[in-house]
């Protein structure tokens, strides 16, 4: 039988990693048919970056639509959408060689759009600026705060951007707006995005969209396809598949 | 600093921004090591140089090292999937799904996949799992033993040292003196109740009270006792009640009770209590889906000689992978039952693909209806009613598998490439009255004597020929004879004679079946489940339009109902019309590798010669399981009805009457109860009777607990031991029956414990529910434990010398053992496995112990399991790991088992019953003045007991609510976010009473929705507690706040019916076990 989507994506990731950066094309596709709004994307996501209380790279919303008993239910997960034109970028005051965020054009990265915690001086004018909420401050919260201790594995390093980044005190990015970066150290391992390797649904794609062996490229070519916000004109990367209309839900 | 976004004004932000970053360049200096600034240096920073080939990425990215990873099993709920544990310094930082296990990968990769390219690919798992560590690192988890230094659940403790609590457990004497009211209660310890020790005794009292049991009437019952008092004259001292031998002896006052337990553990409590001789040890089985469990129990007893069998406590589920239609009834596998880890992918992208269609029979518009062509919203506690619709429509249709059916034994069912058979063409006999009873045997109408044959050990037994009609002529066959085939007919109602002439009204099983189902036509049954004649047609030609790629997969929906066992009877039965056990795309059973070394003969260490004789325990169960109330020596004649609480001969693990039996001494006292991971106060419905029940220091003099943190029901105990976590222990998962792939996952610690490092039988080890067993042992001097406990130079003194045989059983079952692990592979072992301490890592000792097969366990234990391949998972056009017997569609030993309050017998065909009280009587006053019917449901982001202590899930649904749809909503003047009470007329206070005068008022939030039957309201289960860190405790006099997050919610099961006669427990499925979870009505009042 076929290998189970993970595996195969996983291979057509490490063809792409092959390739020169210019000639590939990192894209994510969400088929909602599939996706049950189980959130192991969400949290795996949260547990992979060490994402402190209410910040998700990654949140799933719930639809549900119509009356008793037509009725339906349908979820959309939210990753950041690494815009072609990103308006994030536009927003953020840090600009030139030494800026805080960009739209990556070399690497592993390329595609995508990274924050710099170290340029990155908390000002917040990116957040308001995503038309998809994709950003947020790390206001510096631990999930065992309240309880009698402060578990050590919420200060262990997250491993964002191929670095080391402790969590305690105000180390970055504490301070820091956050988003996802589809896991670009995780690619660079050559594995998948977290949010795709846990996808208990198989709902989610990941690839290399000028590969046309890969899956990504498959699928995106065999079915309708729908972006979020498409009136904003940011050229999202990521992709959905749904049996709704996506602007009557996502709005 | 960071503000939040939408309160910023650009302006600021940039003054603001810019000392900002002033700041975070000096501290970048000052604390962050080598941090680059530039853009360019930031994409050239590891990332690059993996690219560049400068390092390899498991050297950039730590939690890709194989060296620090490890494989074991998830626990955060049932489904237990395999997942791989990345460990920094000891400390498990990340979990992923283990792809070598079919659980979280499908196809999972073969064990022959080396640990470096396994190491790469990550499985998928769910958030639970996902979150799972966070369990581990719980800031209230216990290290120490606690001892009640106040009322029992008044949260007052003193921490003890563990060989104190163990000798005052074994000893007894004036424990809590140190609580007021309790100066002079003398508490009974265990050494005690290890009353009756010689294995002699044991078989000899055991013989004759089974002999007492079998006495026909009152005054021959009486005689036996007598005798048996004289026989046994100098041991009557170490029996409950002499006049009541078939109580068994003082050991059985010694109850043992469990939550969530799977192989190993169970293995470990089990030869303790076996040996210490008490039958009190008992599941938790019907609280999840009893009834499930014990009606195909009672579909799968086998015809042995003249009488059925050796039934399993199992079930069946649809191999969705494979089929092309599935109903799912009452069963939600996208956010539980047995998933969705390992469903999801086999079922998901299937509907996605066109590829499987899904009706949904749920008042629920559940995440599976969601995904599923059709939604019926039958009501509650009616699926009988659904079920036997179809079946009568299939019969009256000729849309059964006809060939299938007919075959009456296995060599019939062979011809047909049929792995199972069923009994609809036996012949059953009538009472006068018409009412079926037995099989007819062929002895009964001189058709053919009975014989005298031999078992494979060479023991005699009695064998009985049964009868099928062929071409009009009965027909007499053995069921289980693969020589001759037998194909009855079908539909058969007749008379035959006796020896003597006498006439013999019969049935088939299939007769009986066509007029179970036409008590009530297609459409009363309609009116009754709240559907229509179309729908169940429609369904019912669905269902019987796909050969044997057709399922009905069933979970606890049905189950959990006063009607629970012939819901699920009947809905089984439709799986036996279209005849799809074992075939692909049809129902499946699980199969897992041998743990106990009685499988083959290259299996190094088989358990049954390596335990010592002990006398095996005898006489009633404190919840008299496996025992009918006629047989006992409180059953004195027609008279005794009705009983005074249910008799269970067909189901066991009742978890709902394990406590309040204690309270009521019946069918005799308790002395002492231990619970490990057990929480039904919280999981129970109407729970709080559990809670009343525990405070009763006369009832319950003794109550320890084996848990890792002060739980809902362990805050009550005397002693709380603390356990391990599932990431620091040892126990082997099993699989389920929606699994082809036989598999036996093993967990194993994979981060040490913090608990208090303790010595037993000279072994230090960190105090686990093992370390409690195995200190109780050596305390009593139990046989089979200590150093010589699986033999001479064989010591039992630590888990893991049980543990890792078994792990070495594993590698060497089937037609061949796993391969050895290579050189280098028992290199990453030993490196992956550094920061463990010795305590619970001891390589050199487990390599001493498994010998030879030493190299086999370290391949298993690296794989986290045993897997089987996919491809070996099928053959042909069946699984390859089938069921492949009997399946009864009418229940012989369920027709002679009686009701004991009503002493009518139970029903051998399936058929719709109405929700009834123990006494028979259906809820009508019950009901009066509350008109919503309560419901549960759950999330995949919670269980029921554990994952509140989770931030990243209780992050995500900090609260449950109360669901309900618009319309009673807006008759209710009710909208989202309303503050209600949930009032029921067994709690009319709508609150939950905690003792100590504590309450915890059920009031939830009101959520309303388009998505559930108008009339029910139902709630995500898993938050609203009262303990496990959500309320303050005392401990050496320090008090340490409880967590708020883990309080908020509302768990609404106190609500839920006691039943009227009972008094002290829910309501019950009084054949199947289950508890009553779905049947209450209640009313919300708005706060």
């Amino acid at each position: 039988m076929d290998k189970d989507i993970l595996v195969r994506m996983q291979e057509d990731l490490v063809r792409a990693l092959q390739k020169p950066a210019e000639s590939r094309r990192w894209a994510m596709l969400v088929d909602l048919r599939r996706c049950t709004g189980c959130r192991a994307c969400t949290v795996g996501c949260v547990s992979e970056n060490k994402l402190p209380p209410e910040l998700w790279y990654r949140p799933v919303f719930d639809y549900e639509q119509g009356s008793y008993p037509k009725v339906s239910r349908t979820w959309i997960p939210r990753p950041c959408m690494q815009c072609d034109k990103p308006p994030c970028v536009t927003a953020c005051p840090v600009k030139g060689p030494d800026g805080a965020t960009w739209k990556e054009t070399k690497g592993v990265g390329a595609g995508i759009v990274p924050v710099n915690y170290n340029q990155c001086i908390g000002c917040g004018r990116c957040v308001p600026a995503c038309p998809y909420n994709a950003r947020t401050m790390d206001e510096g919260k631990f999930h065992s705060e309240g309880t009698p201790q402060l578990m050590q594995y919420e200060t262990m390093p997250a491993f964002e951007y191929g670095r080391q980044w402790p969590r305690s005190g105000k180390n970055q990015p504490i301070g820091n707006a956050r988003k996802c970066h589809f896991c670009m150290h995780r690619l660079a391992a050559g594995q998948l995005p977290m949010c795709i390797s846990t996808c208990v649904c198989r709902a989610g794609y990941f690839g290399d969209e000028n590969d046309s062996q890969s899956l990504l490229a498959e699928v995106k070519k065999a079915n309708k396809i729908q972006i979020l916000k498409k009136g904003k004109g940011t050229a999202p990367r990521v992709y959905y598949i749904a049996n709704e209309k996506l602007e009557v839900l996502y709005g | 600093m960071a503000k939040k976004p939408t309160t910023m004004a650009p302006e600021t932000t940039v003054d603001k921004g810019v000392s900002r970053r002033d700041f975070l360049r000096t501290s970048a200096l000052v604390g962050c090591g080598a941090m680059v600034a530039s853009q360019l240096d930031f994409a050239r920073g590891l990332i690059a140089r993996v690219e560049a080939g400068e390092l390899t990425p498991a050297e950039a990215y730590e939690l890709l090292k194989a060296e620090n990873t490890l494989y074991t099993v998830c626990l955060n709920c049932n489904t237990g999937c395999g997942i791989k544990v990345k460990i920094l310094q000891g400390v498990a930082v990340k979990i992923d799904g283990n792809p070598y296990n079919p659980f979280t990968l499908f196809p999972h990769l073969p064990m022959s996949e080396s640990m470096d390219n396994a190491v790469k690919v990550d499985g998928a798992i769910c958030p639970k799992g996902q979150a799972g560590h966070q369990g581990a690192y719980d800031p209230y988890r216990i290290r120490k033993v606690l001892k009640r230094a106040g009322k029992r659940g008044e949260g007052k403790w003193q921490t003890v040292p563990f060989d104190q609590a163990i000798s005052e457990i074994v000893n007894g004497g004036l424990l809590f003196k140190h609580v007021a009211g309790e100066e002079n209660r003398q508490v009974a310890g265990l050494k005690e109740l290890y009353a009756l020790t010689d294995p002699k005794i044991y078989e000899e009292m055991a013989k004759d009270v089974a002999a007492l049991r079998k006495k026909k009437t009152a005054e021959d019952k009486q005689k036996a006792i007598a005798e048996f008092k004289v026989k046994h004259a100098l041991n009557l001292d170490k029996l409950i009640d002499p006049d009541h031998p078939d109580f068994g002896p003082r050991n059985n006052q010694f109850v043992y009770m469990w939550g969530r337990k799977k192989g190993g553990r169970s293995d470990f409590s089990k030869r303790f209590y076996e040996t210490f001789g008490t039958v009190n040890g008992h599941g938790h089985t019907t609280v999840c889906q009893g009834s499930l469990y014990f009606a195909c129990k009672a579909m799968s007893e086998q015809y042995a000689g003249d009488t059925f069998k050796d039934g399993q406590k199992f079930y069946w589920q649809a191999d969705t992978e494979n089929s092309e239609y599935v109903i799912f009834v009452g069963a939600n596998l996208i956010d539980g039952n047995y998933g969705p880890s390992n469903r999801n992918p086999r079922t998901i992208p299937q509907i996605a693909a066109g590829k499987l269609k899904v009706t949904v029979i749920d008042p629920r518009f559940t995440k599976m209806a969601a995904k599923a062509q059709r939604w019926v919203p039958v009501k509650p506690g009616t699926d009988a009613a659904f079920a036997l619709g179809m079946t009568r429509w299939i019969l009256e249709n000729q849309r059964f598998d006809a060939r299938y059916l007919a075959n009456a034994n296995k060599a019939a069912a062979a011809g047909d490439k049929e792995s199972t058979w069923t009994n609809s063409a036996w012949l059953v006999k009538l009472d006068d009255k018409g009412t079926p009873g037995a099989f007819l045997r062929a002895h009964e109408i001189g058709l053919k004597d009975k014989e005298t044959r031999k078992d494979k050990d060479g023991k005699e037994f009695n064998f009985e020929y049964l009868v099928a009609m062929v071409n009009g002529q009965p027909v007499a066959f053995d069921p289980n004879d693969d020589k001759e085939a037998v194909k009855g007919e079908l539909f058969v109602t007749t008379e035959l004679k006796d020896k003597e002439g006498k006439p013999v009204k019969v049935k088939s099983g299939f007769q009986i079946m066509l007029e179970a189902a036409q008590e009530k036509t297609i459409s009363q049954y309609a009116e009754i489940c709240g559907s229509d004649v179309a729908t169940i047609e429609a369904v019912a030609k669905e269902f019987t339009s796909h050969g044997k790629k057709a399922c009905v997969d069933i979970h606890r929906g049905p189950a959990q109902h006063t009607n629970g066992f012939y819901n699920i009877a009947s809905l089984m039965n439709l799986n036996l019309l279209v005849g799809n056990f074992d075939w692909t795309g049809g129902m499946i059973a699980a199969s897992t590798w041998n743990t106990d070394g009685t499988k083959t003969d290259k299996q190094p260490f088989s358990f049954k010669k390596i335990t010592p004789k002990a006398g095996k325990p005898f006489g009633l169960s404190i919840i008299r399981h496996d025992a009918k109330f006629e047989e006992s020596t409180l059953f004195t004649g027609k008279e005794s009805y009705p009983a005074r609480r249910n008799w269970w001969p067909l189901a066991s693990d009742v978890y709902e009457e394990i406590i309040p039996s204690c309270l009521e001494a019946y069918p005799y006292p308790t002395k002492a109860l231990f619970s490990y991971m057990a929480a039904p106060t919280y999981a129970l419905p109407a729970g709080q009777t559990n809670i009343a029940a525990l405070a009763d220091l006369d009832k319950l003099p003794l109550y320890f607990a084996s848990d890792i943190l002060v739980g809902s029901t362990s805050m009550y105990a005397d002693y709380i031991f603390p356990d391990l976590h599932y990431l620091e222990r040892w126990e082997f998962q099993g699989s389920h029956p929606n699994m082809p792939v036989k598999v036996q996952p093993v967990r194993q610690p994979v981060i040490a414990s913090l608990n208090e490092i303790v010595t037993v039988f000279g072994e230090a080890q960190p105090i686990s529910y093992e370390t409690v067993w195995l200190a109780l042992a050596e305390k009593l001097g139990l046989p089979g434990f200590g150093p010589t406990g699986f033999g001479e130079g064989q010591a039992f003194t630590r888990p893991d010398d049980l543990y890792i045989r078994m792990v070495a059983n594993i590698a060497t079952d089937g037609k061949e053992p796993v391969a050895d692990a290579s050189t280098a592979e028992i290199e990453l072992f030993l490196k992956s496995r550094k920061h463990l301490p010795k305590n619970v890592f001891d390589p050199e000792r487990w390599q001493a112990i498994t010998a030879a097969a030493w190299p086999k366990v370290v391949t298993v234990l690296n794989r986290g399991g045993r897997f089987a391949t996919q491809e070996e998972s099928f053959k042909g056009d069946h699984v390859a790991n089938k069921y492949g017997k009997l399946i009864n569609m009418y229940q012989e030993k369920t027709a002679k088992c009686k009701d004991a309050f009503t002493g009518k017998p139970f029903h051998g065909m399936a058929r719709f019953t109405p929700i009834v009280d123990t006494l028979g009587k259906e809820p009508t006053e019950l009901s009066a003045g509350y008109d919503l019917h309560l419901v549960t449901q759950r999330d995949n982001l919670m269980t029921k007991s554990r994952t509140i202590t989770h931030p990243y899930l209780t992050d995500l649904l900090p609260e449950n609510g109360i669901v309900i749809h618009a319309s009673d909503a807006k008759r209710l003047g009710l909208k989202t976010g309303d503050q209600v009470r949930v009032v029921s007329a067994t709690n009319l206070a709508g609150e939950w009473d905690l003792g100590n005068g504590n309450k915890k008022a059920m009031i939830g939030t009101v959520k309303v929705t388009e998505t559930i039957r108008p009339g029910v309201i139902t709630f995500t289960l898993g938050h609203g507690h009262w303990a496990t860190g959500a309320s303050d405790v005392t401990i050496d006099d320090q008090l340490i706040k409880g967590d708020p997050r883990r309080a908020a919610g509302v768990h609404a099961n106190a609500a839920m019916w006691i039943d009227p006669n009972l008094k002290n427990t829910c309501m019950i499925d009084k054949v199947g076990g289950s508890v009553s979870f779905y049947d209450t009505k209640v009313k919300l009042v708005k706060v």
